[in-house]
């Protein structure tokens, strides 16, 4: 017990020293405010910004980008891992594809979008499900042709039609590794959402950003930087949450 | 010859009958308690006490969870113990040496190197000149049955295979004691009947000083010169049983054996006396 | 027969991949959307022109420093986290909170305090590469076997020889997985700064292109980045197999992630 509390203040440690060291340097005159605005600036304006409609906007379109990227790329990804994983054929198809398309930078991708696609949603959409879907399908995959023959084996003697055996048997034998991938996926979602809004974009999260930027507003260049990184980890914290509910019967990892 | 448990009675008795051996490992007084999370803490060993002298092969036997291999590995100088001492050749334990060569169930050989440099590694260390220690990795890995499987990595061998290759780089490094922590434990039971006979025929040659963890009781029958049973919760030595059976011995020859045949229905008939086989680990 | 496919599948997945975009622009007649081939003719003069050329070149040199920077920094820190309970307690939760930061959005902030130069540049990727790399060195050195450091402490080897001769051999694979990540990392972060920088370099060339309507050089660029990833992806695999082929093959998947 006492071990966890040392641990907890040992974590802290750092965190604390940071916003020392973060305070001091603009405290002792180190660095200008204009360059590096004190925390308490920072997290003052956070807390107005938060306040405002405009960036509530803001906060709301990038949202949207982001759940409606990562649940094409959750459907894609789980489908397509499941697929390649049960089925011989389809794994030949799509394995030599993945190989290709993971390791290709998608960032890259995003010119090609937006002459598709357009300046608006989709094309940011599109990307986000592009970078979010290939962590979901491997884990997918890897979870799926991890899943013990004896399981499936077991599930067929008990007299499971072997149609239902992939939503009786190996999907829920694969959901740890798939809620992995997702939650991987979740994180990428969150930081390639505000990168294609910094890239080229009217509203969100990123343009806020990208408008500071180009005026020098140090304070608001912070905000929204530590908004989105506090989305990705409050979202990483809920799925996280509901990996540990939804996989109460599975030993922990 | 032999273990000394220093506790008054029969047991105390048979040893000094017997032909004086030096004392390499004492222990004494031992106790190891484990935190754990719940509120009473586990007491994995409790005031043990025991001398084995040199050249003897003591088998500790005991049921899972009984602390046999925390002895062990208490000897081996890898845990330290929370109260008491082991000596090694009169000396306080304070930590791991070449003098006492650790063998594991779970083999533990360096997996990025080859057959030959799992070998060499202990000598190597030990500051010997390459080509010498290879030339005794060749020797010791000749005697295992290993020749040919030099190159060969971990991966690429059976578990008994590798069970040897860990054997060999344990002998390499010339320690004086010998601590096998259920050394067959995960091999098969044809892999680990040859291991068996492979090992005395080994020890017979030059009688250096064994600590053997094992829960088989056939197996500590089999090779030991004495039999240190124990029980747990908390883990304590309830008998030590002299193996007055001769040496060399033959597998084929000692399975007709009443001697040894009484040896192992008396030592199976006191682990059932005390129902301890049965709890739940 | 199989054995000769295997090796050919990725090589066919390109050239399936390529044709489908050809078909696809044949069928859609956009004209912001040119054929494979019109794209890949446009490559040649890309990387003969010189400036573009040395634009690229001088944005993978920093891409390699960065990367390397990143690796001896984060595998020592990695290592030494999965050894030592203390040192993981302090790191974590800072690692934690610094997860999900877009990296590469920190390039106008960087830029703002040390300028366009090489050293924003670097740093930006220094960061992008660091996580990963941390990560899986920690989780290598944790799960390296407390049996194999307790022989290596018999045969006499000091904690510091443990360190360096058992737990970074052990955890190599795990390791060289990171770096695997990383590597695709270093290009993502590297590109997306260009983007969002629009100082030099290939995500510089992509966008101006863009702006200008030169789609073709548009659509040949993104061939080269994609194919540089690919390719160091693919060159780096051949290295780690190398490096650790006496381990138990894994997972040979990338997983790549921005």
């Amino acid at each position: 017990m006492t071990r966890s509390s040392n641990d907890i203040l040992l974590g802290a440690a750092p965190i604390v020293l940071v916003l020392l060291l973060w305070q001091g340097l603009v405290s002792f005159g180190y660095a200008p405010p204009t360059l590096l605005p004190p925390p308490g600036q920072v997290f003052l304006r956070m807390s107005q910004q938060l306040a405002s409609l405009t960036f509530q906007q803001d906060v709301a379109a990038t949202l949207f980008r982001l759940f409606a990227g990562f649940a094409i790329a959750v459907v894609l990804g789980v489908s397509l891992g499941i697929a390649a994983a049960v089925s011989p054929p389809i794994n030949a198809a799509v394995k030599p594809i993945v190989r290709v398309l993971a390791p290709l930078p998608k960032v890259a991708l995003y010119p090609a979008f937006l002459l598709l696609l357009g300046f608006g949603h989709e094309s940011k959409i599109m990307l986000v499900a592009a970078d979010a879907l290939f962590p979901i399908l491997l884990s997918t995959y890897y979870g799926a042709t991890n899943v013990e023959q004896k399981l499936i084996w077991s599930a067929l003697a008990a007299g499971t039609p072997p149609r239902d055996v992939l939503w009786k048997g190996v999907l829920p034998a694969a959901m740890p590794s798939i809620l992995t991938g997702c939650r991987i996926g979740l994180v990428i979602s969150c930081i390639v959402v505000f990168l294609a809004e910094m890239i080229t974009s009217t509203d969100g999260l990123g343009h806020v950003l990208v408008t500071a930027a180009r005026t020098f507003q140090a304070v608001d260049m912070f905000v929204p930087l530590i908004t989105i990184s506090l989305l990705g980890l409050i979202l990483n914290g809920l799925l996280q949450g509901l990996r540990a509910y939804l996989l109460r019967g599975f030993p922990s990892v | 010859m032999g273990v000394t448990p220093i506790r008054p009675g029969q047991l105390a008795g048979v040893s000094l009958g017997r032909r004086a051996a030096t004392p390499i490992i004492e222990i004494e007084h031992v106790s190891q308690v484990f935190k754990t999370s719940s509120r009473r803490d586990h007491t994995a060993l409790s005031d043990i006490s025991l001398t084995v002298g040199e050249g003897a092969f003591v088998s500790i036997l005991g049921p899972s969870g009984c602390g046999k291999s925390t002895l062990l590995y208490i000897v081996g100088g890898f845990v330290s113990p929370t109260s008491g001492t082991a000596k090694m050749k009169g000396k306080p334990i304070t930590g791991p040496g070449p003098d006492r060569g650790p063998v594991f169930q779970e083999f533990a050989l360096f997996p990025w190197k080859s057959v030959l440099g799992n070998v060499m590694y202990g000598p190597l260390q030990q500051g010997m000149k390459p080509a010498k220690a290879e030339a005794l990795a060749r020797t010791l890995l000749a005697m295992v049955g290993l020749t040919g499987f030099e190159k060969f990595y971990p991966k690429e061998l059976s578990g008994g295979m590798k069970q040897r290759v860990a054997l060999a780089r344990t002998l390499a490094y010339g320690p004086e004691v010998l601590l096998m922590d259920e050394p067959f434990g995960a091999l098969d039971a044809h892999t680990r009947t040859r291991l068996q006979n492979d090992l005395l025929e080994i020890w017979e040659r030059d009688r250096k000083t064994v600590l053997f963890v094992t829960h088989s009781v056939e197996e500590a029958v089999f090779l030991s010169d004495k039999v240190v049973m124990m029980s747990r919760s908390p883990g304590r030595i309830r008998e030590v049983i002299d193996i007055d059976l001769p040496r060399p011995r033959r597998r084929e020859e000692l399975l007709l054996d009443p001697n040894y045949q009484r040896y192992i229905v008396e030592i199976e008939r006191m682990f059932d006396a005390s129902g301890d086989n049965e709890l739940p680990s | 027969m199989n054995g000769l496919l295997k090796p050919l599948a990725p090589v066919l997945a390109c050239c399936g991949l390529l044709l489908a975009w050809q078909l696809a622009s044949l069928g859609l007649k956009n004209d912001s959307f040119p054929t494979a081939l019109e794209s890949l003719r446009a490559i040649p003069p890309i990387l003969t022109d010189k400036e573009s050329l040395i634009n690229i070149l001088a944005s993978l040199r920093r891409m390699a420093i960065g990367f390397g920077l990143a690796l001896a920094f984060s595998i020592p820190l990695g290592l030494l986290m999965g050894r030592s309970r203390a040192t993981a307690a302090f790191f974590n939760p800072l690692l934690m909170l610094i997860y999900p930061v877009p990296k590469a959005a920190l390039m106008p902030i960087i830029m703002l305090w040390l300028g366009v130069g090489d050293i924003s540049k670097t740093l930006v990727i220094f960061l992008g590469v660091s996580l990963p790399v941390i990560y899986h060195s920690f989780e290598g050195a944790k799960a390296v076997e407390e049996k194999m450091l307790w022989s290596g402490a018999a045969m006499g080897l000091s904690p510091g020889e443990r360190l360096l001769r058992i737990v970074l051999p052990a955890a190599l694979p795990e390791i060289l997985t990171g770096c695997r990540t990383g590597l695709v990392l270093a290009l993502i972060t590297m590109v997306t700064s260009e983007m969002i920088a629009r100082q030099s370099g290939a995500g510089n060339i992509l966008f101006n292109a863009l702006d200008m309507g030169q789609y073709d050089t548009v659509f040949a660029m993104i061939i080269i980045v994609g194919a540089m990833g690919i390719c160091l992806d693919a060159a780096f695999e051949i290295v780690r197999r190398w490096l650790v082929r006496w381990s138990e093959p894994q997972f040979d998947m990338p997983l790549s992630f921005s």
